[in-house]
């Protein structure tokens, strides 16, 4: 029989290992074995015979190396369990293959097949205020004045304050740089935002807000990024300098401040959300905040309003139908918002004043509210809804949203907030401090 | 492989992991430092990856990050320094050539330290925000070499000097050159661009300002331009050949810049060869040429405009104003389709179309037809040329072509009604007189007005069409209920519809009475035929054909006008008759009277009478005798009335005044259906508004409007504004 051309045997650890060139190409020129084999590093190709004898000594361990040869060659990840996880990614990450194994650990996210994954409990007392899944599989957890931080693998990163203030949002710029708002203490010029890295943990930047050339001090509120580099958060400034402030993610320099026009709403948003296609921007201010609630679609390159809706001034009795969250469709040219039973209600986004057009689908929740109730939140994931109310996650398909999915899990109560990116979605629980990972497991076989 | 004798060293290095050896650091860094010393100097063949990539981990492992990038970019640095003085040291030409070799070196290692270094710049870089290791070797050349004080000014110079040498005409290493400024260009745009482009640009401009001094001084325009052309497309091959592909713009502009922008006038107005010359000639090429270079340039192309524009009114206004030319309308139009056909074809030949062009040019033969008042009866004889004689033996496709040009230059006037009367007149007489060559080049012409006036404009001409199709079926009719009229006199009647010809009311004279019977004849039985209908026979129009013997028993058929033709009846009884004889027995008015007796007795050959005495002109004591000595060479003589082809003076004003009437109507009109909607508008606007709804016919005269107005406001149709005395309003 002839022996491939391309066959490389490797010594790992004194275990022998037997493979192709051809398979080793899958890591990628940037990695050990596309170093290894790039003409540079003159890695002469043997005749057959005196090859064959050849093999490459690599000081590692074998067993590790046996598993990520297997994902090199078949693109899926089995650890034994004889192998702890930890030094398998030690060991990929030695090889540079890392990456691969992340996306051979959970398959492309869909709300339908979502499996619990596994549970992380944190030592911090008290509710958690936000957790924001990041673009690489990775999470951060706002609790009081400090925001956890943890990669794909749920290992903890140093934790992130911004002088340990209250924390209002966090939101990942990418996937090493978070954001973080945080309170104004009186009579000192703390507060506002800040750029930190996720690895290390510092402060990198600092954000400001100036009013007429003078920078102000300022409590920052809901926070959202765009694509096309921008930062939007609501800025409560000592001296009613309300409204919404713009910053350059490259430069770190303000652009632009919309400011609260009397009677609205905007500096004390809840939920800010960039619209893409019709380049404005969702802000929305919720019960019980304030009284009533603000929903609204500013445009900044005209300063406008170009959307707008508000309760004030509806009657009493339709207070069941309090907003409580909201998020814009841009596909279905609507906006959703849900109130405290966990009822769906739509409003066009192409019309201006219109009213709420609930559907009476979900009111199997109705009079068993737990004592300390947490409001439901809104997500939108690759055109499926999802909803939290109470410690379980609704998930919502196709043109007339029909429920088709139930994530529940027993422990930790509550669930006071998700998020959905990278793949993963994300649930902090408000009775324990324990937040769950869901992912889609990887596509079947055949 | 010789990895064994270092691997034990290695597996030495790792027992020392647990009890951390303080040297640790420092031995494993040894390693790695040599071996980038090795990598440099082309020694790597004995060295092993696997150690040198799990050494350069284990130091990142072990929280050396911060020495093993430090003491990278110390050894890199090192390197780089000699590099610089090896470099420094080529002499001539040969510097380039050692630096690109260099450069190819350094990136080669930069990739194998980068490949060692892999597991630093994947966790360690990213987590201190340090510059990646590939970044870092550039960064390092670029400050080390290209930025050294020897090394910077003498780069920059022999990149500039082997450009100027190219440009004047010698040939360079263009792979060489590409190599360097590709290096530049991977060390950042910041550095191409600050080490070479810019100065690069500066001194082109000197360069080209220069040349374009000298090209200007000595050469005509046709050949400046093509000079500027080709350094043009030198400069745009040279950046696909070795520059970044941005510079296209920058260089390219600043060629456009020096060698025309700068000179656009002097070139354009350059004296035997500017941009008139081009015109006068024909110079598609080099009119090109200039199109294609001066569109380059900020208002480059309203140059050339402006230009031509005066040059095409200048020699139009001549055209039309040229009394020589008046003398022949056919010629006259002919001259303006010419001229009109000469610029077409600069503008499709050499500028491409260019809508703006054709604007121009469309304004401009606007601006010039109309200056001169007879452009309208001019184009109308032409098209009467055309479709009488001209059209003969010319095929169908050419006939629409002439039209369509004839339409082109109807659409330039600006009073188009006048061309609509002329028209009428011309078209009657062709049609009376059966002159007219082909039926559907006529119908054709029709159309094309039809739909670029629309409908009303045409509705008559088309009547004259129906009319005459209508008589001929009448004609028929006669015949076939009068059989008895077969050896007789043979009488066509056209009947014209009143309104939709151009007839003249009342004139009428005395028909013989073998004529007048069979008139009679044909009245009762149209009549009959048609209840309620008015003829009245329209002398001045007809035409006969008589048969006449002169002496020596001499037989012709006489082709002459109705009027011609009731003169010579005459004769048929008498020999002699006076002027006066004449007029009285016949009833023809004085003019065409006098006309009709020129044509029968002064023309040569057509001589049927004799006149006494026998002066040019016709007295009204002259005599007149049958000529018996009349002779021609043809059995049938046509004798034609003396007529102006042209208008005469009188008739041109008659003609005019005729319009002026006709304008009246249409006017008042405009005026009222603009006030029926708009109920109230002060002076200026309706002025306004008539003149844009009259435009598609001609251009009203403001004070003609306001006549009109005046004339309206009489008779009760609008009222001032009792306030202000500005406005009109409308009354119901």
């Amino acid at each position: 029989m002839k022996i491939p051309k391309d066959r490389v045997r490797f010594n790992v650890g004194g275990r022998i290992f037997e493979t192709t060139s051809t398979t080793l190409a899958n890591a990628g020129r940037n990695s050990f074995f596309g170093a290894l084999f790039s003409e540079n590093w003159s890695l002469k190709q043997p005749n057959s015979d005196s090859f064959s004898n050849c093999e490459f000594f690599i000081d590692r361990n074998p067993d590790c190396f046996s598993v990520l040869l297997d994902l090199l060659r078949t693109g899926d990840l089995n650890i034994p369990t004889n192998v702890p996880e930890r030094n398998l990614y030690r060991e990929a990450s030695f090889y540079g293959l890392l990456d691969h194994v992340r996306s051979a650990k959970w398959g492309q996210f869909d709300g339908n097949r979502l499996r619990h994954s596994r549970s992380v409990t944190g030592r911090a007392p008290g509710d958690g205020t936000a957790i924001r899944a990041g673009p690489d599989g990775g999470c951060c957890v706002a609790h009081g004045s400090v925001v956890h931080v943890y990669d794909w693998i749920m290992e903890e990163h140093p934790p992130l304050n911004l002088d340990y203030q209250r924390v209002n949002d966090v939101a990942w710029v990418d996937s090493e740089n978070i954001i973080i708002s945080a309170c104004e203490r009186l009579g000192r010029g703390d507060g506002g935002m800040g750029l930190f890295s996720k690895s290390t943990g510092e402060l990198r930047y600092k954000f400001q807000v100036c009013h007429e050339n003078q920078v102000k001090s300022f409590t920052a509120g809901a926070l959202c990024t765009s694509s096309d580099f921008k930062i939007f958060s609501s800025c409560k400034g000592r001296s009613n300098e309300y409204g919404i402030g713009v910053w350059d993610q490259v430069t770190g320099k303000q652009i632009d401040f919309f400011y609260e026009s009397p009677g609205w709403s905007l500096g004390d948003a809840d939920k800010l959300q960039w619209l893409n296609g019709s380049n404005c921007l969702l802000v929305a201010t919720l019960f019980p905040r304030k009284d009533n609630c603000y929903i609204s679609m500013l445009d900044f390159r005209d300063k406008r309003m170009v959307w707008s809706w508000s309760d004030f001034g509806a009657p009493i009795t339709v207070d069941e139908k309090r907003v409580r969250d909201t998020i814009a469709m841009e596909d279905s040219n609507a906006i959703c918002v849900v109130n405290e039973y966990e009822d769906l209600g739509f409003m066009d986004l192409r019309m201006n004043g219109g009213s709420v057009k609930w559907s009476s689908r979900s009111r199997m929740m109705k009079g068993k509210l737990s004592d300390e109730p947490c409001y439901p939140k809104l997500a939108l994931h690759g055109g499926q809804l999802f909803s939290s109310m109470d410690d379980c996650i609704s998930v919502f398909c196709g043109p007339d949203w029909v429920l088709t999915s139930r994530l529940r899990r027993d422990y930790g109560g509550s669930i006071c907030d998700f998020s959905i990116g990278g793949d993963r979605l994300f649930a902090l629980h408000s009775e324990e401090n324990v937040f769950d990972v869901w992912e889609t497991p990887p596509p079947p076989i055949s | 492989m010789s990895n064994q004798k270092k691997r034990n060293f290695q597996i030495d290095a790792f027992k020392h992991r647990v009890v951390v050896d303080p040297k640790y650091a420092d031995k494993t860094w040894k390693i790695l430092e040599h071996a980038i010393h090795e990598i440099y100097n082309h020694n790597a063949s004995g060295l092993s990856f696997e150690e040198l990539y799990r050494n350069a981990y284990n130091m990142v492992l072990h929280k050396f990050g911060e020495k093993l990038y430090n003491g990278l970019v110390a050894t890199m640095t090192s390197h780089l320094k000699e590099i610089s003085k090896s470099t420094e040291a080529a002499q001539g030409d040969s510097f380039l050539e050692e630096l690109n070799r260099k450069w190819n070196d350094h990136n080669k290692a930069l990739q194998m330290i980068r490949d060692i270094l892999m597991y630093m710049d994947r966790t360690y870089i990213p987590s201190v925000h340090k510059t990646p290791v590939h970044e870092l070797g550039l960064n390092l050349w670029r400050d080390t070499i290209i930025h050294s004080i020897k090394i910077q000014a003498r780069l920059q110079n022999t990149l500039l000097e082997l450009v100027h040498r190219e440009r004047t005409g010698e040939v360079i290493d263009r792979g060489l050159m590409r190599n360097i400024v590709k290096m530049l260009m991977d060390l950042g745009s910041s550095v191409y661009q600050e080490d070479f482009e810019k100065p690069f640009l500066e001194v082109s401009a000197e360069f080209y300002s220069c040349e374009s001094q000298k090209f200007i001084e000595c050469c005509d325009c046709g050949d400046y331009l093509k000079k500027a052309e080709k350094r043009l497309n030198e400069e745009i091959e040279r950046v696909t050949h070795y520059l970044d592909s941005k510079s296209e713009v920058k260089i390219t502009n600043v060629v456009e810049k020096e060698m025309i922008a700068n000179h656009m006038l002097r070139l354009v107005h350059m004296e035997n060869s500017g941009l008139v010359n081009m015109l006068l000639d024909d110079k598609f090429e080099d009119l090109g040429r200039m199109y294609n270079l001066f569109r380059r340039v900020p208002d480059g192309l309203s140059t050339i405009r402006e230009v031509m524009t005066s040059h095409l009114r200048e020699t139009g206004k001549q055209l039309v104003t040229d009394p020589e030319r008046l003398k022949d309308p056919v010629e006259f139009v002919q001259c303006l389709l010419d001229e009109k056909d000469k610029y077409d074809s600069i503008i499709s030949n050499a500028f491409n179309n260019d809508k703006t062009f054709q604007n121009a040019l469309n304004s401009s033969f606007e601006y010039f037809i109309n200056l001169n008042a007879r452009s309208p009866e001019f184009i109308s004889l032409f098209v009467d040329d055309k479709l009488r004689k001209g059209l003969k033996g010319v095929s169908e496709e050419d006939v629409e072509i002439i039209l369509d040009k004839v339409m082109m230059l109807f659409r330039y006037l600006q009073e188009k009604d006048v061309f609509e009367k002329y028209y009428k007149q011309h078209l009657a007489k062709r049609l009376l007189s059966g002159k007219t060559v082909s039926d559907d080049a006529e119908r054709s012409l029709i159309v094309k007005l039809k739909t670029e006036c629309g409908y009303q404009f045409t509705s008559k001409l088309e009547g004259m069409f129906t009319d005459m199709k209508t008589s001929q079926d009448t004609m028929q009719g006669f015949y076939a209920s009068h059989p008895e009229l077969g050896d007789g006199p043979t009488l066509v009647v056209q009947v014209l519809t009143t309104g939709s010809w151009p007839t003249q009311p009342g004139v009428t004279c005395n028909l013989p009475a073998e004529m007048s019977a069979l008139c009679e004849k044909f009245r009762s039985y149209y009549l009959g035929t048609h209840t309620g209908r008015r003829l009245s026979w329209q002398t001045n129009m007809g035409t006969a054909d008589i048969k006449a013997m002169f002496g020596k028993g001499q037989k012709h058929e006489l082709n002459v006008s109705t009027y011609q033709m009731c003169v010579l009846m005459l004769f048929n009884n008498a020999d002699r008759l006076g002027y006066k004889e004449i007029e009285q027995a016949t009833e023809i008015p004085t003019a065409d009277l006098k006309r009709c007796l020129q044509s029968m007795a002064c023309v040569k050959g057509k001589n049927v009478l004799r006149k006494e005495p026998m002066s040019k002109d016709i007295g009204e004591e002259d005599a007149f005798f049958v000529n018996d000595k009349f002779t021609s060479k043809f059995y049938k003589v046509k004798i034609g009335t003396v007529v102006a082809q042209k208008e005469s003076e009188p008739e041109k004003q008659e003609t005019r005044q005729r319009v002026e009437e006709d304008r009246k109507p249409q006017i008042e009109a405009a005026i009222v259906r603009i006030m029926k909607s708009r109920r109230v508008l002060d002076h200026n606007n309706i002025i306004a508004e008539v003149t844009k709804q009259l435009q598609s016919r001609f251009l009203a005269n403001p004070t003609e409007i306001k006549k009109r107005i005046e004339s309206l406001i009489e008779r009760d149709f609008l009222e001032r504004d009792s306030v202000d005395r500005k406005l009109y309003r409308y009354l119901a």
